[in-house]
């Protein structure tokens, strides 16, 4: 008897551009939208408890990079046809709440906070570079150099954090796991979602 | 006599069985007859021919093709494409796929390579009716680029963007609310899905949708919405070329610009209430610390 279901090439009319591997790229760039604009929402929320202290000019300065990252991969996500991760007005709150919540501890819980976050997100950086490279350095030049500076950006971030006294903040080593899992599931769910 | 059978690509597959014994000779040109080892069976100089014998097999081996080599998949696009002329007649079902596949010399056992409710027939259309539309779409795009034509308004872009696809419809438009029906069997709701999104995406990507946050989302799910119900209202329209449904078309897509507009407003005035209150809070405060002070 004869078997129905033949796999006829019919889900999708869009043509991939160039020979980019799409899936990969879309995620790649989903969820590094998803890390800026969390880490722009989390700068937000330390400003907003600490903007007026002796940290606001360092905190300001950090944020508005993250600016300039978000926009870029604004940009990307266009160019791409990227979908954004549906999980943004999530991210939107929760990014607000960790950056007021850990400023609430004092100028360090915020240092601490940063030196956790942007560890994660320049190890994710990493691993992203390392795909990249495994898959067409050539292909993807000019994403692998965005990345790279990225990267570079956010591990300068966790530097000053940590010479801010980011170590002496309350319960260092157990927030910076706490936050660091959060963030771990964080990109697990925008890859996906 | 050789007698190889190449591997069937996928195990059980139907066309198998419409393979001719001795595959290796479709290597060689077709023309010289007098080299061939076929069988007993009548020798076939065309690949294609009248119900007899086993057809010949297109999936090719060792990567040797003649200049007719032809996958699998492209010939049953090709089935399709001419079952389609059919389907006034014989609706999206086995029976025209038999009429499109003997239109191109093939035996009616052709249709038993697809389904027997005419799921793939249907999504074969659709994915043919959205290459069609993105084609439009991208040359339209090409003359705004090139300053021949003017940029069309957001409301208008959509309009037209959803009436041009289901104006694709209206060959077939007796028989299409069967189709819908198929489409929504649970087997076939990957697939269908899959083109609905791709299209509606495709639609707003031309529209000049840039955004990256949940309004990507929200205007997806608004056009989709837009798009589905103008159908439903097509398949039951009976007025002179459709004129009731391409008002329906345009009353929702204006009600959709309308609750863009509605949401900003309702955003605008909630700020101005907040800030309406914080001013108060603050003139209260003022005054209260003025009293205490006196």
């Amino acid at each position: 008897l004869p078997a129905g279901g033949v796999s006829l090439r019919l889900c999708s009319t869009r043509v991939a551009s160039e020979g980019v591997n799409k899936p990969v790229i879309d995620r790649i760039i989903r969820v590094d939208h998803a890390g800026e604009y969390g880490a722009n929402r989390i700068y937000a929320g330390q400003m907003a408890v600490l903007g007026r202290s002796s940290a606001g000019p360092v905190i300001q300065q950090m944020w508005n990079q993250e600016k300039d990252h978000l926009k870029k991969f604004n940009e990307l996500m266009v160019a791409y046809r990227v979908r954004p991760t549906v999980l943004l007005p999530f991210w939107n709150v929760a990014g607000f709440v960790l950056g007021a919540g850990s400023a609430l501890l004092g100028k360090r819980g915020a240092m601490a906070c940063t030196v956790a976050v942007e560890e994660s997100i320049s190890d994710h950086y990493n691993s992203q570079i390392r795909t990249l490279m495994e898959e067409d350095p050539e292909k993807y030049k000019e994403l692998l150099q965005i990345i790279k500076q990225f990267r570079d950006d956010e591990r300068e971030h966790h530097d000053i954090g940590l010479e801010h006294d980011a170590e002496a903040a309350p319960a260092y080593s157990v927030l910076k796991t706490a936050i660091q899992l959060g963030c771990k599931a964080a990109i697990f769910l925008s890859e996906r979602i | 006599v050789r007698c190889q059978l190449s591997p069937p690509r996928r195990p059980f597959q139907a066309s198998a069985v419409l393979r001719r014994v001795s595959d290796e000779e479709k290597k060689e040109p077709l023309a010289s007859s007098s080299q061939q080892q076929f069988d007993s069976h009548p020798a076939d100089h065309q690949p294609e021919q009248g119900p007899q014998g086993p057809r010949p097999s297109y999936t090719g081996q060792g990567g040797q093709e003649s200049e007719d080599y032809e996958s699998e998949e492209q010939l049953q696009h090709r089935i399709l494409t001419a079952a389609l002329e059919f389907v006034p007649e014989h609706g999206w079902s086995a029976e025209a796929i038999a009429e499109g596949a003997k239109t191109l010399g093939l035996s009616v056992a052709a249709a038993g390579m697809f389904h027997s409710d005419g799921s793939e027939l249907i999504l074969h259309f659709v994915s043919q009716c959205n290459t069609k539309l993105s084609e439009l779409l991208e040359q339209e795009q090409k003359l705004v680029q090139l300053g021949e034509a003017e940029k069309k308004p957001t409301d208008q872009f959509l309009r037209d963007a959803v009436e041009v696809r289901l104006r694709m419809l209206i060959p077939y438009i007796e028989k299409w609310p069967q189709a819908l029906s198929i489409l929504l069997l649970p087997h076939n709701i990957p697939s269908s899905l899959n083109l609905l999104t791709s299209m509606i995406d495709d639609i707003w990507h031309y529209a000049g949708d840039q955004s990256t946050d949940f309004n990507w989302y929200t205007r997806r799910a608004v056009l989709t919405g837009i798009y589905n119900t103008t159908e439903l209202v097509m398949m039951q329209d009976s007025s002179p070329d459709f004129e009731e449904t391409w008002r329906f078309l345009e009353n929702r897509v204006a009600d959709a610009m309308n609750m863009g507009n509605t949401a900003n407003q309702v955003q605008s005035t909630g700020e101005a209430v907040v800030q309406g209150l914080m001013g108060a809070a603050v003139t209260v405060s003022n005054a209260e610390t003025s009293r205490a002070v006196r």
